[in-house]
């Protein structure tokens, strides 16, 4: 199966390791992430100031992935939301959708509506599925507290993304926990990390992202793993700007490095060191938490045996 | 005579560009932070910079970009092929000509040959490179018309640019055609270096004419085979063969010289030659005058901004080699158009209809910034919007053919622009995300987002402000109605994690999410935009998830500040 990999615009160039550690995953279950050189910006970035340019230049991408037969895959929330938020919107305004495609015409472009958008984690969990991730399993990791920060936008408006429960989502957790990692249970899981208000008031941005710090590290996180490019730049970059000391920040890991290192992937070509806050002893405390997969295989055989 | 005081002149002209040019990269310059620094100071930096770099390790990099950038255009490469064949066709029939077409005799001396223009092969290689060259120029033009959909902007400069080549070219085969065809050069030259009469004289004449096409009154017909071998003896024999190589092989010339070569005997072929001649000579010195003041300069600049860029990277340091390195990029741009055609932002061009948006747009106009050059308050004002207008995604830096740091360059120029004063309301959006991230002139970022808040608080009353009744008003909110169904639950209020993070709410806020909705459904909208919270929201959709009735806050809080910002940029333009 093959993909247009929508990667936005923070990804290339600051989370690079975001991209490159999802496609080595997918290539484990042969899914291919097609790079797309044509895309452009989903549009977020100029939601405040006018909700037509905001639309605009999703439906363009969506066109493109139209054109070359393939549905989207998308790591960023925001990006999804906006390719999402895009599609609902035109689906039911036929006349902006006459506009925008009179825009799109001069570039050979149209949208109809036929290339869907899916976010990574629902291909892995929907269509990979929680079984077959398992059976690939190499190893899986002991021991390690993983405070999951789902993102807004993956989840909210409901009606939009249809992504996953959105007060109890399950997807998120069922993949994190696949790989033997203990999925915290903690109070910002689902909530801001204040990105959206960057450059815009960062005193209230610097907080809220501070109460997640800290409840990640009270439930007893040894890395927060954020799913939202916007999130994982908050906690990877903003975190250095507002902490004082260094011995303080919370590492950042992403989902498909911890994914990728259970299927036995290594972390240089999981981009591990990329993480600016991950430090060589954060990645020694993976390292040697990753056991064999089989004695947890076994002790559950025996279990259903039990009762036979 | 006359090319001698045509070409000082041109020279002079050259010359005086390339200083004005030299002295602009060390003069002029956009920072927002520091004084520029005089001249001196910024010579005596470059030089510093160039000798550390020439003594230590970093000598390699320049190597490499040596190699790389410039020899085999591996930035063009990457991009496209076509791209890297249209330049590469130009490029080296260009150089080609340079050295062994202009500068033939000197080049030749280098290893102590002499230069014959009409002897093999610079007779047919010249002819090869000029054809490509045309091929090239042939291609640029297709891709610049080809690539208007895709939003590339083609100005004057460019147009001339590929003119001026194609002119010289074409002159150029057509001067070559109409001096082979030319019966009076012929006469000329057989005159100064023949001993020939009579029936010998005929006898080369008609050889010339059936292969060397000659266009002779005294052959209107057919040239007997006998004749034309007699000629091609003499030829053989003579001192002909010393310094003509068969005009043939000048294959293109000596196709025009078939088609033209009537009409220029008609008009008088010593005429026609020298108006040609004249043409083709003032067309190269033209071109070398006009070098230094158009895009063409880059053949100076852009190899020197590619090693820079190999050698400092997209950071440096130093502030003021910072400045030198950003006139030197100025300097190198071509107005190719790679960096808008990549740009992310390019679909808010669509939108804004604001060209500024466009990088390659902003960087022409940057310049006449950097010059210091009057400019209307109404193009500062669009300009800035373009520079702020852009997702940071580096797509640009990272694709210019000539290695300019734009990101550096549009950073700079930003924050330039907010300190003279200018109010740019898009500072709102989540454009600034990766300007906060990034941590540079956060003095400037502040000041200007406080000027925008400033212009808020003139255009709109804050419900704290107000101390009369508020107004009921009829300006119904028709964007969207759901706020209609708003029963003042306060559910929105109670689990907004912005509201919580404060101990007086009230206070930082102005208006409660529930408020604002309260505020439409009493029909005011102006206190719903002049409420802090608007800009407060961290767009986190739970107010709107939780709502028992439906009620759409966030998107309702979006469509508001579109709304603000619209009703300000109004204000503003009248």
């Amino acid at each position: 199966m093959r993909y247009a990999f929508f990667q936005g615009c923070n990804i290339p160039v600051r989370i690079e390791q975001y991209a490159i550690a999802t496609q080595a995953v997918f290539q484990k279950f042969d899914l291919e992430l097609v790079e797309v050189r044509d895309f452009n910006c989903c549009g977020y970035p100029v939601r405040n100031v006018d909700e037509k340019s905001y639309i605009l230049p999703s439906v363009r991408n969506l066109a493109i992935a139209e054109k070359m037969n393939l549905d989207i895959v998308v790591i960023c929330n925001c990006c999804f939301a906006s390719l999402m938020k895009a599609k609902s919107v035109l689906d039911k305004n036929g006349s902006l959708q006459n506009e925008i495609n009179h825009i799109l015409a001069k570039e050979g472009l149209q949208y109809t509506g036929k290339a869907l958008v899916r976010h990574y984690l629902s291909v892995l969990y929907n269509d990979v599925g929680i079984e077959k991730i398992t059976k690939k399993l190499v190893y899986k990791v002991k021991n390690l507290g993983i405070a999951v920060i789902q993102g807004c936008h993956i989840l909210r408006p409901r009606e939009i993304l249809h992504f996953d429960n959105s007060f109890v989502p399950k997807i998120t957790d069922a993949l994190v926990q696949c790989t033997g990692a203990e999925n915290l249970d903690w109070r910002g899981k689902l909530e801001c990390c204040g990105a959206a208000l960057a450059g815009i008031n960062d005193p209230l941005c610097h907080d809220l992202l501070t109460e997640k710090i800290l409840g990640a590290r009270q439930a007893g996180a040894q890395f927060i793993t954020p799913i939202c490019s916007y999130c994982y730049l908050q906690f990877d970059t903003t975190q250095q700007i507002i902490s004082p000391h260094q011995e303080d920040i919370l590492p950042v890991l992403l989902y498909p490095q911890l994914l990728g290192m259970c299927l036995g992937i290594s972390e240089k070509e999981l981009g591990l060191e990329k993480n600016r806050t991950i430090g060589p002893q954060d990645i020694e405390k993976i390292t040697s938490s990753l056991g064999s997969p089989e004695e947890d295989r076994k002790k559950r055989k025996k279990k259903i045996k039990q009762p036979a | 005579m006359s090319f001698n005081i045509l070409l000082s002149f041109s020279v002079i002209v050259f010359c005086i560009g390339l200083f004005l040019r030299f002295y602009s990269w060390f003069n002029q310059g956009i920072d927002p932070e520091h004084e520029k620094a005089p001249f001196l100071r910024r010579i005596s930096c470059a030089f510093s910079g160039l000798l550390s770099t020439l003594f230590s390790k970093k000598i390699f990099l320049i190597l490499q970009s040596v190699f790389a950038d410039l020899v085999l255009q591996k930035r063009i490469l990457n991009k496209s092929y076509l791209r890297w064949i249209t330049h590469a066709l130009i490029f080296i029939s260009f150089l080609f000509l340079l050295f062994f077409h202009a500068f033939g005799s000197f080049t030749y001396s280098i290893w102590g040959g002499e230069y014959v223009s009409t002897l093999n092969p610079a007779f047919t290689l010249r002819e090869v490179f000029g054809l490509l060259a045309l091929c090239g120029i042939g291609l640029a033009v297709y891709r610049r018309i080809n690539y208007t959909k895709k939003r590339l902007h083609s100005n004057a400069g460019d147009w001339t640019a590929l003119l001026f080549i194609a002119i010289i070219m074409l002159s150029g085969f057509l001067l070559e055609g109409v001096k082979l065809s030319s019966y009076s050069t012929y006469e000329a030259m057989v005159e100064e270096y023949g001993y020939y009469e009579g029936e010998e004289a005929l006898a080369l004449e008609a050889y010339w004419v059936a292969e060397n096409g000659l266009h002779s009154p005294n052959f209107r017909e057919a040239v007997a085979p006998e004749l034309v071998e007699t000629g091609r003896e003499l030829n053989q024999e003579g001192s002909c063969i010393m310094c003509h190589s068969s005009a043939k092989s000048a294959f293109v010339s000596y196709s025009a010289a078939k088609v033209v070569g009537p009409a220029a005997a008609a008009i008088g072929d010593g005429a026609a030659v020298s108006f040609l001649w004249f043409v083709h000579i003032v067309a190269c010195l033209a071109f070398l005058a006009w070098l230094p003041f158009s895009k063409m300069f880059h053949i100076i600049s852009a190899p020197l901004s590619l090693a820079i860029n190999r050698v400092m990277g997209k950071d440096s340091d130093d502030p003021v080699n910072t400045l030198n390195r950003q006139m030197i990029g100025l300097s190198a741009c071509t107005h190719c158009g790679a960096c808008t055609v990549e740009c992310s932002s390019s679909m808010f061009y669509e939108s804004f209809q604001n060209e500024f948006i466009l990088p390659s747009e902003k960087v022409q106009f940057l310049k006449k910034i950097a010059a210091g050059q009057e400019v209307s308050s109404e193009v500062l004002n669009k300009l800035e919007k373009g520079l702020y207008i852009c997702t940071s995604c580096d797509r640009c830096t990272d694709i210019c053919p000539s290695g300019i740091n734009l990101r550096d360059l549009f950073i700079h120029s930003r924050y330039y622009l907010l300190e003279r004063g200018i109010v740019e309301t898009s500072m709102l959006s989540h454009f600034s995300f990766p300007l906060a991230l990034a941590q540079k002139f956060s003095g400037s970022h502040l000041k200007a987002l406080k000027a925008v808040h400033d212009i808020f608080l003139k255009t709109f009353q804050s419900l704290p402000d107000i101390l009369s009744p508020v107004k009921i008003g009829k300006n119904v909110f028709v964007d969207n109605e759901s706020y209609k169904s708003c029963y003042s639950c306060q559910r929105c209020t109670n689990i907004c994690p912005v509201v919580r993070n404060y101990q007086n709410p009230a206070a930082e806020l102005d208006m409660m999410p529930h408020q604002i909705i309260y505020s439409l459904g009493i029909g005011n909208v102006d206190i719903a935009m002049g409420a802090k919270m608007i800009w407060s929201c961290s767009t986190c959709y739970l107010c709107q998830e939780h709502c028992p009735n439906h009620v759409e806050l966030t998107d309702i809080f979006y469509r508001l500040k579109n709304i603000a910002i619209t009703t300000i940029e109004a204000g503003e333009n009248t």
